[in-house]
C-alpha cells in the first residue's frame, strides 16, 4: 500500500513539472497542511498567525474546488509561511506555548541498550473481526474522498471480504457550513461515494446500507478548519 | 373563518372618535427610514397592579412600529411628559419641542379579568387626534389588541396592510442532542413546544392551514417526513423512501407538498399529493437538486442545486418543470430559498467573498439582489411574514443562534426570541389570528 502511494506520489510531482496550472497544487497543500499541523500548539499563544494560516488554508482550499491552481498553489505557500511562523514562536516561547502537563526532561543522553519489539496493529488489522472501522474525510462541498484516506477505504475492503457475513452502515456527514437540507443532501453524496467504492471492489451491494446525518453530528463542534475537516466525514458501523 | 370570528368576538371594540386622518400620510419607500418621528408615551394605568403589564404593551407596541423601518421611534428619555390619562388635553407644542410627528397615548382601566385598554393615536404637526379605541379584554389578549391597533397606524400613515403582529413562527431549538420543535408568536413570546426528540427535528413547514408542522426526522433510522398536528400533537408518517425525505414546501392547496427525496440515488425535487400519496418528479440531474419553495399561487418552485458546480438558487415551472432558470449568478454558496407570500420576492442565504453567511432577497421584476444582513455574524434560513414585509432568519450575532426578524430592507433588526438551545430553521405561518 504505503509503496503504491509513494509511487503515486512521484508521478504527481513529475506531471506537476510539466503542467503546472493544470493540476491542483499537491506537493504545497501537502507543505501547509502538515504545517498548518504542527503549529497546533501555537493555536493559543501566536492566535493572530493561527488565525491567518487558517483563513488562507480555507482559502487555498476553496480555490483548488475552484479549479484556480496558481491561486491556490500562491496561498497554500503563505498559509505554510504562516503555520511555520508560528512553529517558530513556539520554539522561541517554550514556557507560554507548552501546555502544563506536557513539561518535564526528555533526560535522554544517548547511553544505554535498547530492545525493540514488533507489535501487529489489531486496531487497524482487516484480519481482526473487531477492527476499528476507519473514518474517511472529504473535501469542502464535494463527495471527494480526501487522497490521504483512500488507503482506509481498501482497508475497510480488504476487512469486508474477510468477513462475507457481515452488514455494514455508511454513515455520511457534513461541516456546519451551508443550510441543512444541502448537508442532507451532501452527507448521503459521502456516504454513496464510500459505497460505490466497496461496490466496484465487488463487496455484494446487500452488505452496504447508508444514511445522512447532514450537519446534525459533528465530532468537534468548534467553527474552524480543524473541526470542519474533522465533520466532513464518513464513519462504518456495524449493524450485524 | 369560523375560527377567526370567534377570536374577534373575544374583543369589544368601540371605536370612541370618528376618523379624521385622510390628509396624514407617510411616504414609505423600501431600504429607507422614514423621517417621521413616532412617540409612544408611558400607558397609564388605573391600577398599580397593571404597571408591568402596561410597560410590556409600550414596548410591544414600539417594536412593531420600529421593526417596519417606516418610522423614527423617539427615545422615552427625551419626553418631556409625563403619561397623563387625560385623551383630549394633549400638549401638542412640548410634544413638537420633542420632535414628534406622531404620537400614541393609552391607558389601562379596571383590574383583574377582563381589562379596558384605551389607545389614541394623535397627528402632532397637524396637533390633533386621528383616533382612538378601547379593546375589552382578558389581560393575555391585550397584546394582540394592542397589535391592531399598531396594525391601522401603519394603514393609516402608510397605506400598507400589514399584518405580521398576528401570526406565528415555527423553528427547532437545539440543545446538543435534544431537539425541540418549538412554536412562538411572531415576537417570540407564547412558546410552545410542539414535540422532543433526541432524535433530530429538522426543516419545519407550516400546512397552508397553520394547523400543522411537516418536519423531518431520524427518529426510525431513516431521514423520514413527518406532520404534527399542533393542539393534539398527534405524529403522522407523510413520507418514508429510502433515502432523504427532506425540506417540505406546502401549497397552499392544503394537500400538496412539494420535497426532496433520493429514493433514486441522488436528491430530487417531487410533489407530493399527501392524501392520494401520488408523486410527480419535478428535477432530473445527477447533481444535487434540494430545498424546494413553491409560491403561494403554486406555479413556481425556487430550489437549489449545484448542477452549475457550485449551490445556486435556481426555479422551475410547475405546469412545464423541464423550464428551469437560474436566479443567482455571483458567489459559490446560495441556499436555503424562500418565496415570499406575494410571489415577488425570493429570499435566500448566500456565503459571501469573505466567507460570511447572510441574508440576500432577489427582486423577481427586476432581477436585483439586495443584501439584508452584514457584517452581523453568520444569518441563515429566512421566511417571510404573511404580508411579505418582514423576515424572519436565525443568526448568532450575539454568539449563540437566536431568532430575529428584520424588514425586508434590512434597516431593522432584533431578536425576538433566545432559548436554552440555538434556534434553526424558522418558518413563518401564513395565517392570521386578529
Amino acid at each position: 500500500m504505503k509503496t503504491l502511494k509513494y509511487i503515486l506520489c512521484a508521478l504527481n510531482i513529475a506531471l506537476l513539472l510539466i503542467c503546472c496550472s493544470e493540476k491542483p497544487p499537491k506537493e504545497e497543500r501537502e507543505m501547509a497542511e502538515k504545517a498548518y499541523k504542527d503549529a497546533l500548539l501555537g493555536k493559543d499563544c501566536d492566535r493572530e498567525d493561527y488565525l491567518a494560516a487558517e483563513e488562507l488554508l480555507n482559502m487555498a482550499r476553496e480555490a483548488v474546488n475552484n479549479k484556480k491552481y496558481d491561486e491556490a498553489r500562491t496561498l497554500f505557500l503563505a498559509a505554510k509561511e504562516r503555520a511555520d511562523a508560528i512553529a517558530k514562536y513556539v520554539r522561541e516561547h517554550p514556557d507560554e506555548c507548552t501546555p502544563k502537563d506536557a513539561k518535564g526532561d526528555s533526560g535522554e543522553d544517548g547511553s544505554g541498550s535498547i530492545a525493540e519489539q514488533t507489535f501487529v496493529d489489531e486496531a487497524n488489522n482487516p484480519s481482526n473481526p473487531d477492527m476499528e472501522f476507519p473514518t474517511i474525510h472529504f473535501e469542502f462541498d464535494q463527495a471527494t474522498i480526501y487522497a490521504d484516506d483512500l488507503p482506509l477505504v481498501e482497508m475497510m475492503i480488504s476487512w469486508m471480504q474477510n468477513f462475507p457475513e457481515k452488514v455494514v452502515r455508511i454513515e455520511g456527514h457534513a461541516d456546519e457550513r451551508g443550510s441543512i437540507d444541502y448537508n442532507l443532501s451532501l452527507g448521503e453524496k459521502r456516504a454513496i461515494e464510500v459505497k460505490t467504492k466497496l461496490l466496484q471492489a465487488g463487496i455484494d451491494p446487500q452488505r452496504i446500507k447508508i444514511i445522512s446525518y447532514g450537519e446534525e453530528q459533528p465530532v468537534d463542534p468548534a467553527s474552524n478548519e480543524d473541526a470542519w475537516f474533522k465533520n466532513r466525514r464518513a464513519e462504518f458501523k456495524r449493524v450485524n | 373563518m369560523s375560527f377567526f370570528s370567534k377570536l374577534a368576538a373575544a374583543f369589544m371594540l368601540i371605536i370612541v372618535s370618528a376618523p379624521a386622518w385622510a390628509q396624514v400620510r407617510v411616504e414609505v419607500t423600501e431600504g429607507a427610514i422614514s423621517e417621521y418621528n413616532l412617540a409612544v408615551s408611558p400607558i397609564a394605568v388605573t391600577d398599580s397592579a397593571n404597571t408591568a403589564l402596561a410597560e410590556d404593551l409600550a414596548t410591544a407596541i414600539e417594536r412593531v412600529f420600529d421593526i417596519t423601518g417606516y418610522f423614527k421611534i423617539l427615545d422615552k428619555r427625551s419626553f418631556l411628559e409625563k403619561p397623563d390619562v387625560d385623551f383630549t388635553a394633549v400638549d401638542f407644542k412640548s410634544w413638537t419641542n420633542v420632535g414628534a410627528n406622531g404620537l400614541v397615548k393609552g391607558k389601562i382601566s379596571g383590574s383583574g379579568g377582563e381589562v379596558d385598554l384605551e389607545l389614541a393615536f394623535y397627528d402632532v404637526s397637524g396637533a390633533k387626534q386621528l383616533f382612538r379605541k378601547k379593546y375589552t379584554a382578558a389581560q393575555n389578549m391585550l397584546k394582540t389588541a394592542a397589535y391592531r391597533f399598531t396594525a391601522e397606524v401603519i394603514k393609516t400613515l402608510t397605506g400598507e396592510e400589514m399584518n405580521f403582529m398576528f401570526s406565528k413562527i415555527a423553528f427547532v431549538e437545539k440543545n446538543g442532542h435534544q431537539y425541540n420543535l418549538v412554536v412562538t408568536n411572531f415576537d417570540g413570546s407564547g412558546r410552545n413546544v410542539i414535540h422532543s426528540t433526541t432524535k433530530t427535528i429538522l426543516l419545519p413547514e407550516w400546512s397552508a392551514d397553520g394547523t400543522k408542522i411537516y418536519f423531518t426526522s431520524h427518529e426510525s433510522n431513516n431521514p423520514n417526513l413527518y406532520v404534527i398536528d399542533i393542539k393534539s400533537r398527534q405524529k403522522t408518517l407523510v413520507s418514508a423512501y429510502e433515502g432523504l425525505n427532506t425540506s417540505a414546501s406546502a401549497h397552499s392547496d392544503n394537500k400538496t407538498i412539494s420535497l426532496c427525496l433520493s429514493k433514486d440515488g441522488n436528491s430530487e425535487i417531487y410533489s407530493l399529493d399527501t392524501e392520494t400519496k401520488s408523486l410527480t418528479r419535478l428535477t432530473t440531474n445527477s447533481a444535487t437538486d434540494t430545498a424546494p419553495s413553491v409560491n403561494s399561487a403554486g406555479t413556481e418552485v425556487a430550489f437549489v442545486s449545484n448542477r452549475a458546480g457550485n449551490p445556486q438558487i435556481y426555479k422551475l415551472s410547475l405546469s412545464d418543470p423541464a423550464n428551469v432558470e437560474r436566479l443567482t449568478e455571483q458567489g459559490k454558496y446560495n441556499q436555503d430559498p424562500e418565496f415570499s407570500p406575494d410571489g415577488k420576492k425570493i429570499a435566500f442565504t448566500g456565503r459571501d467573498e469573505f466567507y460570511k453567511f447572510d441574508i440576500f432577497i432577489i427582486n423577481l421584476e427586476t432581477r436585483a439582489i439586495e443584501r439584508v444582513t452584514q457584517n452581523q455574524g453568520k444569518n441563515e434560513s429566512p421566511t417571510f411574514s404573511p404580508d411579505s414585509k418582514i423576515i424572519a432568519f436565525s443568526s448568532n450575532r450575539d454568539g449563540k443562534n437566536k431568532l430575529y426578524l428584520s424588514n425586508v430592507a434590512g434597516t431593522k433588526q432584533f431578536a425576538v426570541y433566545s432559548g436554552e438551545g440555538e434556534v434553526v430553521t424558522p418558518t413563518w405561518s401564513q395565517v392570521t389570528n386578529q
